[in-house]
């Protein structure tokens, strides 16, 4: 009997570890069954000499509330805003008073996405949408400048997360905010740690059209420069496209050079000038990529430059157009520029106005991408809408700057501009009335060409440190260089120590909905009394009454009986 | 906290087995044996159930309810009956009466079941986070199962073990055992023909379960009484 008991003994302890290792196995299963899952991008984090700014955090698993209950601890809850509804100077009191919270969620509308099939970018806005523009100019400003010590995170308004925003919006209003004993939705993102980006490269393309050198001709033909910066900057890095800043100006440089492409490849309709056209990054930190490409040039190359044109956001303009230039107005090379541009614009029906802004050597703030080249002291000029120069890390193509908010005209007349100016010029037809470039003629202006660039640039975040050296983008522009122009080089640089950025800029969010602890013991507490109950039915009905009331009297019993 | 959940509906899933087995005399007489052997014949009679669904039935692309796929599927659910046949009669059992014969038999096949059918959705979904009352309303299922498969087992060994049935029952426990044995097929009519909601169908099978495990009782009883 004791040995037949040992033996099933064992069985039974084998038996319970072989349980217990097929638990731990089946243990190991992932799971992920989230309600919703969203595409999320996260706020930018760098460092600015040193100086930490954006969002420091990416990871994020906490309750989410609707809004900033007054005095509720929201140290612990995601609180979840859409940015129609922002309260901008809420939020920026908020963050510079460094009240805690686990996390923030912005809600953009979705005419910014760049997924939005209906905007053709025609320029004509109603006032709500200039209103959308100017608030997220000023929250994507705020949060950019501002050191917060939770993650912050956009997404895109959709039915999905729209629903889950109504029901935390109810229960807000009926009881008190989620927490674990309440229930409610629970926002979860699990992203890798930010790590800092370690030599971050910026790359310039440049492409170089020679001009009809005739024999007997011992000097170097003049050089004209045609320029734009491609790389953006902004709140979220993976939505930051730039359609204005400046993928206009990537798209005007672009057609200018098919256009010149067209001229140059017949001899007889070859120019004497070289052109030469550069695509820079790190536009938005003082053009430290423009500053780099002209410190790689050969001094002859340099000194041949007659003059250079930096275009610099031209999609979003009605009738005025500003030429911002750091030589006095009185020089005579600017004064004879201004004058062909003017000549075109009064032809083209819109007005040129010329900025003088003087450059200080000793402050490394470049606010124009001419400084750069006047620094060297080559002739240059700034093409842009903006009459005044923005500051550091300011439009330069962020949140706000969506292909919806784009008019094409406007880019398609720039062209025009630009490209007759310079051929006047090069082809010594100032003061003449002939438009080289006619609307209907071979050299016509393409604007399917212009929508297909546009297109592909306002689909492209182009933040200049997350953008790896063989960057398909990158490659796309260095082939479409080399189709219109006769020798194109890349110049890879690494960007200036200023500057350091951290990655993780996407991920996805999971928004679950969890039942609160107290659901859970009440559930335990019915299903407990359901088997009790079960037990004692079963027992009545099978045993009898006696049998229950002596299971519960067997101990006295037997202590008498023992006795 | 979701763990907490998990082991909520696992004990609503599996309890009510543990609790019947001991609360009857069942535990008094040592009848796991018989429990176990029910239990293995079902796995046995799953098994071949899917290989008869594999080869004859075709695969729906919508969820609706098609006749002769359903007639078939009623078809192979007799294998079920088949199995519990088996289980009650070829089985050779420890010296146990009747009365306890069936329970243990139904109670081996009913926690077969919903170990098979409720144990791997029940562990890879309640342990998440995200809360539905689906797991919930499958162990209230298991439930309704249990009762069904002991109610099952009373008519199956009314049907084969007891020789001296009184004339004019025969047929009604003919047909009762006819009603449980189709139930699956009942209840995937009204989910998918009728478009029933998983809660309504829950609160059908539980209503029916009782229904019949009272007629069941009192057929048992009936029967039981000319031979004492």
């Amino acid at each position: 009997m004791a040995t037949r008991k040992g033996r099933e003994g064992e069985m039974l302890e084998s038996v319970y570890s072989v349980i217990a290792l097929v638990f731990v196995l089946v243990a190991c299963v992932e799971l992920c069954d989230a309600a919703t899952v969203v595409d999320v991008y996260r706020l930018i984090q760098y460092d600015l000499a040193g100086v930490p700014f954006g969002s420091r955090l990416a990871n994020l698993n906490h309750h989410a509330a609707s809004g900033f209950a007054p005095a509720a601890d929201l140290s612990r809850t995601v609180v979840i805003v859409p940015v129609r509804d922002v309260n901008i100077t809420f939020i920026g009191d908020y963050i510079t008073q460094k009240q805690p919270l686990g996390g923030l969620l912005f809600l953009l509308p979705r005419m910014i996405s760049s997924d939005n099939r209906d905007d053709m970018g025609r320029g004509d806005q109603t006032f709500e949408e200039k209103l959308m523009r100017n608030l997220l100019g000023e929250l994507e400003q705020l949060l950019i400048h501002a050191s917060i010590p939770y993650p912050v995170y956009f997404a895109f308004e959709d039915d999905n997360i729209d629903d889950v925003l109504t029901d935390i919006k109810r229960n807000d209003a009926t009881s008190q905010p989620a927490t674990a004993t309440t229930g409610g939705y629970k926002l979860v993102v699990s992203a890798p740690e930010p790590k800092k980006i370690v030599s971050p490269t910026i790359t310039n393309i440049q492409g170089w059209l020679p001009g009809l050198k005739v024999d007997g001709d011992a000097n170097q033909l003049p050089t004209i420069a045609i320029v734009a910066s491609y790389d953006t900057f902004g709140a979220a890095p993976a939505l930051s496209v730039g359609s204005d800043s400046n993928g206009s100006g990537v798209v005007a440089l672009l057609e200018i050079a098919r256009l010149f492409s067209l001229l140059y490849s017949n001899p007889k309709t070859r120019g004497r000038y070289n052109l030469l056209f550069g695509l820079t990054s790190g536009g938005p930190y003082n053009y430290n990529g423009t500053h780099k490409w002209l410190r790689s040039f050969d001094q002859r190359l340099r000194e041949s430059i007659d003059y250079a044109i930096c275009l610099n956001s031209i999609g979003s303009w009605d009738n005025e157009l500003w030429i911002h230039v750091s030589k006095p107005p009185e020089n005579a090379y600017i004064k004879q520029m201004f004058e062909g541009f003017t000549e075109v614009a009064e032809e083209l029906g819109l007005k040129v106005g010329l900025k003088h802004k003087k450059i200080n050597i000793s402050n490394p703030r470049v606010a124009w991408e001419h400084e750069q080249f006047s620094r060297l002291r080559v002739t240059a000029a700034t093409l842009s809408e903006l009459s005044v120069a923005p500051e550091l890390l300011e439009r330069t193509g962020g949140l706000s700057d969506s292909r919806h908010f784009l008019n094409e005209a406007a880019i398609i007349r720039s062209i025009k501009l630009v490209a007759e100016s310079l051929a006047r010029h090069i082809y010594g037809h100032e003061g003449k009335n002939i438009q080289i470039f006619a609307d209907d003629s071979s050299l016509a202006v393409n604007p399917s060409y212009i929508q297909s660039w546009l297109h592909l640039l306002s689909r492209t975040p182009r933040v200049a440190p997350f953008c790896s050296k063989n960057d398909p983008f990158i490659l796309a522009l260095k082939k479409e260089l080399a189709d219109h122009t006769v020798e194109v080089n890349v110049q890879h640089e690494v960007l200036d120590g200023m500057f350091t950025f951290y990655d993780s800029t996407k991920a996805r969010l999971n928004i679950y909905q969890v039942a609160s602890v107290t659901f859970d013991l009440l559930l335990l507490l019915v299903l407990g009394s359901y088997l009790i109950v079960l037990f004692s039915f079963l027992v009545i009905t099978t045993r009898g009454l006696d049998d229950l009331i002596s299971l519960f009297r067997r101990p006295p019993s037997r202590k008498l009986k023992t006795a | 906290m979701t763990v907490f959940h998990f082991f909520n509906c696992a004990i609503l899933t599996f309890g009510p087995h543990a609790v019947y087995y001991s609360a009857t005399p069942l535990s008094e007489y040592d009848t796991l044996g018989t429990s176990v052997k029910a239990a293995l014949v079902y796995l046995g009679t799953a098994l071949i159930k899917l290989v008869c669904l594999a080869t004859f039935l075709n695969v729906s692309e919508n969820d609706s309810f098609d006749p002769y796929q359903e007639l078939l599927k009623a078809l192979i659910g007799f294998i079920d009956v088949a199995g519990l046949y088996f289980a009650l009669t070829q089985l050779t059992h420890r010296n146990i009466s009747q009365n306890h014969k069936f329970q243990a038999v139904g109670l081996g096949w009913a926690f077969a079941d919903s170990v098979l059918h409720r144990l791997a959705p029940l562990w890879v979904g309640a342990r998440g986070l995200e809360f539905t009352w689906d797991y919930i309303l499958q162990g209230l299922e298991a439930n309704a199962n249990l009762v069904l498969s002991i109610s099952l087992a009373a008519l199956g060994s009314l049907m084969w073990l007891r020789k001296n049935k009184p004339r004019t029952l025969i047929p009604i426990i003919y047909i009762c055992a006819g009603i449980v044995a189709t139930m699956p097929s009942i209840t995937s009519y009204l989910r998918r023909g009728l478009g029933w909601h998983l809660p309504k169908v829950v609160g059908f099978e539980l209503f029916t379960s009782l229904v019949m495990a009272f007629i069941s009782w009192q057929l048992f009883a009936t029967c039981q009484r000319p031979s004492t």
